[in-house]
């Protein structure tokens, strides 16, 4: 693979650095300033609405991470063969997506050094916080362990296989139990859902997609020309089409959770979804320009084929799906629990400046993160044989 | 052992708020850090319109669904201390999980935009890593139980006002107010309680004023279904609590 062809090692990465630093330093500047200065009552949360956007934020990023985490394992588990030109940039953009996000839950906690200590020390196993602690350390250090071998050339030793495959289970363990932390919750029936994980796997790959997707046309100056001949023949044949299919998955789930919902009698669920959900215009804008454009779009055989179609769709969905996690977290608390007629109507809430410049802090942080990684690393690499096979034959599974 | 809990009677009660402005000066509360509050229900309409006035302190759970959620072993069952959920501050990270989990509500995150102004956390800046520090304070603080003025960054709720129901003498069954021997030794809402709406003992004890109660007047507990098990009872008309209705939707039935 040449590397000369990565666009951001170039100016364009000095510049996209720059910005993404620039962008890093004041939002984490307006944050730590009102977070020291007010404290969390910088947050428009409230005790009746204790979880905001710098939740949904962190479990944006955590669950795009698992997404590409997940896409890393269709060839590096299953043998997915012609995902290779994309694995280890997936494995990367899922460690520093991840990092990302914590960076954001950090900030968003009232005591975020006394975590370090009180979550190990007490063992609270009941806890389904506790485990998405262990979980998600699990699935950062396998991450780090799978990309030092992929890095270092190892694709299909032993070792690399077998911490392929702990990776994945981390990656299913982690995000199923970040669903389970809401969807365990029956006070809440929003969320109270045992089939929450698969809903956070299917749409945290979609996302993870979305990510996935952008981010390999950034680095090469969004022309498939500069791409390899085989993440050329990716882009121009299975990926899309699974990426088209992720997206239908995602409405169908959406659909699925909307039409049980509205059907409800109880207040709880049914006016979350008609009195919020389908009260907002963001809302609307997410879901049909966000998710079902997106998909009308990729079902269309040769627009889904197009370099340009498949960036803005790309940016579509990660927009649609920001929107969509906002949304959930929201959603599951804007019915006032047990408040009386004290709380007449559903709580509002609209973030505060500072919850908007913890969610720059996330995503200025990973594309810092994600220049710096295209810069310094070679994130096209892909095993030989498959670099060097025919360029126009897309390679077969197994 | 002790398991202390609370019945209240609805049939008394005038909401006269008196409990939750009690609780407010015992425990040092912030402006709507209301651990006890008196919920105002309106269901229904002319000619058939309820109003009803719900006391509601902590449940103080048998099965809290607060403890099982902490990450941290923050909050936590004290069997020792008659079964009172407390948080101890010295460990809650301020996730904020808890109240997540409670379903009734009742928990506090008071580093939060004030309820009114001026913000007494401003007028009264804290001192000694109090949140805030007004220039009254109950002497009685002990963070590992969430007694006293809280730091910033952590959750609070009411705890039964254990700073006095612990100093009770041994084999304290009925914290009658009107007892001289315990009246120091009674939480504050129930003290306070012009009515005489409120109880609070031992359910432990067979012969319990709390437990003869429940067991007379048909003690029931609230959101039963959720399965946490409240160690409060409520008696008389009114404990049924209506569904969620916003103020523009009125039940037109």
């Amino acid at each position: 693979m040449n590397n000369n062809s990565n666009l951001l090692k170039g100016g364009m990465g000095v510049v996209l650095l720059i910005l993404s630093a620039v962008i890093l330093v004041v939002s984490l500047f307006v944050a730590l300033t009102n977070l020291g200065s007010q404290g969390h009552a910088s947050f428009n949360t409230s005790s009746t609405l204790p979880w905001g956007q710098p939740i949904a934020t962190y479990l944006y990023f955590a669950l795009a991470s698992s997404g590409l985490g997940l896409l890393a394992s269709l060839p590096l588990v299953f043998g997915f063969k012609q995902y290779y030109p994309v694995a280890k940039r997936c494995v990367f953009l899922a460690f520093v997506i991840l990092i990302s996000g914590m960076a954001v839950l950090a900030l968003e906690l009232g005591n975020v050094f006394r975590m370090l200590w009180a979550i190990p020390l007490n063992l609270q196993v009941q806890s389904a916080m506790f485990w998405m602690g262990v979980f998600y350390a699990l699935d950062l250090l396998f991450l780090l362990w799978k990309f030092s071998k992929l890095d270092a050339g190892e694709w299909d030793s032993k070792t690399s296989k077998q911490v392929g495959i702990a990776s994945f289970i981390g990656v299913l363990l982690a995000s199923g139990n970040l669903a389970l932390i809401f969807g365990m919750m029956s006070m809440r029936p929003f969320w109270f859902d045992g089939l929450l994980p698969i809903y956070f796997y299917f749409t945290g790959v979609t996302s993870g997609m979305a990510a996935l997707v952008f981010f390999v046309y950034l680095a090469h100056g969004f022309s498939r020309d500069r791409m390899h001949p085989t993440l050329q023949s990716l882009l121009s044949g299975a990926l899309p089409k699974m990426f088209a299919a992720l997206i239908g998955g995602t409405l169908l789930f959406i659909a699925a959770r909307a039409i049980t919902g509205v059907y409800s009698n109880n207040p709880e669920i049914h006016l979350v979804w008609s009195d919020y959900l389908f009260a907002s215009s963001l809302y609307h804008l997410s879901l049909w320009v966000g998710l079902l454009l997106p998909f009308l779009l990729m079902l269309n055989g040769n627009f889904r084929n197009q370099a340009g179609v498949q960036l803005l769709v790309s940016v579509l969905v990660f927009l649609g799906l920001f929107a969509e996690r906002f949304y959930f977290v929201v959603g599951g608390q804007v019915v006032p629990l047990f408040k009386g007629t004290w709380y007449p109507d559903m709580i509002a809430y609209t973030p505060s400046l500072t919850e908007w410049a913890l969610t720059f802090v996330g995503w200025s942080l990973a594309l810092l993160l994600i220049v710096l990684g295209e810069r310094f690393l070679n994130l096209s690499a892909m095993p030989d044989g498959v670099a060097e096979s025919t360029s126009a034959r897309p390679l077969a599974a197994g | 052992m002790a398991k202390w809990g609370m019945v209240i009677d609805l049939d008394k009660c005038t909401g006269c708020q008196a409990c939750t402005t009690a609780c407010a000066m015992e425990n040092n509360t912030l402006p709507g850090e209301s651990w006890q509050d008196v919920l105002f229900y309106h269901e229904g309409e002319y000619p058939s319109g309820q109003m009803k006035w719900l006391p509601r302190p902590c449940m103080q759970c048998e099965k809290p669904s607060c403890v099982y959620v902490c990450p941290t072993r923050a909050t936590y069952k004290d069997e020792n201390a008659g079964g009172i959920v407390f948080v101890d501050w010295n460990k809650c990270i301020g996730c904020k999980y808890c109240m997540i989990a409670c379903p009734y509500g009742v928990r506090f995150y008071a580093d939060e935009k004030p309820l009114i102004e001026p913000d007494m956390r401003e007028v009264y800046p804290g001192q000694n890593k109090q949140l805030w520090s007004p220039p009254y304070q109950n002497p009685d603080e002990d963070w590992r139980r969430g007694i006293g003025i809280q730091p910033p960054g952590v959750v609070s709720k009411c705890t039964f006002c254990y700073h006095k129901v612990s100093k009770a003498p041994a084999g304290t069954v009925d914290f009658d107010e009107d007892n001289p021997a315990v009246k120091e030794y009674v939480p504050a809402c129930v003290r306070t309680c012009a009515p005489k709406a409120r109880y609070f003992g031992d359910l432990d004890a067979p012969d319990s004023q709390v437990n003869q109660l429940i067991g007379d007047k048909h003690g029931v507990r609230l959101k039963d279904h959720t399965g946490n098990k409240p160690q409060v009872y409520y008696l008389g008309a009114g404990a049924g609590v209506p569904a969620f209705t916003p103020a523009d939707k009125g039940d037109k039935s």
